[in-house]
């Protein structure tokens, strides 16, 4: 039956749903919206959901909405997909060359400022970052939904974990 | 023979900084096996610039874990529930409905799947939210087509060994049964408490014929709960290990249920709540439930990680 199938493979996964869209749109309110949307789309697709992982299959539906949710209702906010190739392409960041004092900043720093950090991210950084960190994707999984292939997807994690380290640990106060 | 070079690397990493840095990456995230993971453990300890960016992902990956996730209200739940509840009613309505009561129904649509409705409109009335609420429960009841939801009082318990069968069932369908591959509790475990904070002792029992697999990650109700998945001949084993509650009732004899098709065994200790279940044959699933529990007994620190 649609319903309890509905109930089992999508339901469990609403908070999922509900960060991702978060920390595609930027809001909380609009995230609703867009789960909403995304929702309607998976009770008319449920029939093809073939086994894996729900949780993978429910946000991937959850991204194409909030992309289009934002085409929509926001056009000038929109990257386009198409156009991250050069951003795969830049130069790692510095290397961290020294050690414990800013993993120990890093842990202490407070949800606000590591919201914002997130926030600040470039797109492509944040997305990832965001399956896996806060959606505990697999790089497979992630691989899959994105479109692109696995080393792309390991090496945007590092740089988006790159640069939040580089705030949070508080390396940019000091001298270069 | 060539000529050695001042590092010989045949531990099969990436010779490449950067892309051992990656490697850092992976292992931080469970995606390594247990033979890659040993190999960049033993590049941290001899490297202390790959161990401080292994600090320092951990150390963030705590930060975000803090940061806090956006609640699902009972209202959005409703809503989102109403989109089964209201399409499936349609469905079922439409060929017999009377005038008036499509046009109930379309009423209801109405009020449930407007977007955004605005605050006033926005509050959903309690009654028809636990109605809407009892007749999911009352679908996915029905659907189940476990008779023994009639015949046991334990409702509480029955429903959980639902879904530990649904949960084993969509693991023999997925591309792999485990999120982390691992015959090594040193790995399986960390990588539980990484993920949710609780990991249940985790054996290889391999000389008596159940070999640790690795370990995933179910979700039942709302909770997260760690799950061990044993290969036996053929049959997989998957073990659900629910962190005991408060209110759980204790069974100290392990209970011989079914649900799903397959056979389950439930029993508790001090600090879970175990569900075994497999496709396996009765006498296979009872003598691994015996063993894993002697063994949790015999070892203890089994249960601790490191």
């Amino acid at each position: 039956m649609l319903a309890a199938r509905f109930a089992e493979v999508v339901l469990p996964h609403l908070g999922d749903a509900l960060s991702l869209a978060r920390w595609l749109t930027g809001n909380t309110v609009d995230a609703e919206d867009v789960v909403q949307e995304a929702c309607l789309k998976a009770h008319a697709g449920i029939a093809g959901f073939a086994g894996g992982n729900p949780r993978a299959w429910l946000l991937t539906i959850v991204r194409n909405a909030s992309y289009t949710w934002m085409a929509r209702n926001r056009p000038r906010s929109v990257v386009a997909v198409g156009d991250l190739a050069d951003l795969d392409d830049v130069s790692p960041p510095p290397d961290h060359d020294d050690d414990s004092p800013e993993a120990a900043l890093i842990a202490k720093a407070n949800s606000a400022a590591v919201e914002a950090a997130i926030a600040r991210l470039p797109q492509a950084f944040r997305e990832t970052l965001v399956l896996r960190d806060i959606n505990g994707l697999s790089y497979r999984e992630i691989a899959a939904m994105l479109g692109v292939p696995q080393g792309t997807v390991m090496s945007r994690l590092a740089r988006a974990r790159g640069l939040l380290m580089t705030e949070l640990g508080g390396r940019h106060h000091e001298p270069a | 023979m060539s000529p050695h070079e001042n590092r010989p690397r045949e531990d099969g990493l990436p010779k490449d900084p950067q892309d051992m840095k990656l490697m850092i990456h992976a292992v931080v995230d469970g995606e390594l096996d247990a033979a890659a993971a040993l190999a960049v453990e033993r590049r941290m300890a001899a490297d202390p610039d790959l161990a401080a960016e292994h600090a320092r992902l951990l150390a963030l990956r705590g930060a975000v874990a803090n940061v806090p996730r956006p609640t699902v209200s009972d209202d959005f739940l409703a809503r989102i529930a109403a989109i089964a509840e209201v399409k499936g009613a349609e469905e079922a309505a439409q060929p017999t409905a009377a005038k008036a009561e499509s046009s109930a129904q379309q009423q209801q649509q109405g009020k449930v799947v407007e977007m955004r409705p605005r605050a006033s409109a926005r509050r959903f009335n309690s009654f028809d939210w636990r109605q809407m609420a009892a007749s999911i429960v009352l679908t996915a009841f029905l659907a189940s087509g476990a008779t023994q939801w009639l015949t046991t009082a334990d409702n509480g318990s029955d429903s959980f060994a639902v879904a530990v069968a649904n949960g084993h069932r969509r693991s023999l369908l997925a591309a792999t049964p485990v999120d982390i591959v691992s015959s090594d509790r040193h790995t399986v475990k960390p990588w539980l408490d990484g993920r949710i904070g609780v990991s249940p002792a985790a054996p290889d029992m391999a000389k008596d014929g159940y070999a640790l697999l690795g370990g995933r990650v179910e979700v039942i109700g709302d909770r997260p709960v760690p799950a061990l998945v044993y290969r036996h001949h053929e049959h997989l084993i998957t073990l659900v290990a629910a962190p005991r509650q408060n209110e759980a009732k204790s069974v100290p004899v392990a209970d011989d249920l079914s649900a799903g098709g397959f056979l389950l065994v439930h029993w508790t200790d001090d600090a879970f709540s175990y569900w075994a279940i497999s496709d396996a044959e009765r006498p296979a699933l009872d003598d691994f439930v015996a063993r894993f529990r002697a063994a949790v007994i015999a070892n203890p620190a089994a249960g601790s990680p490191g």
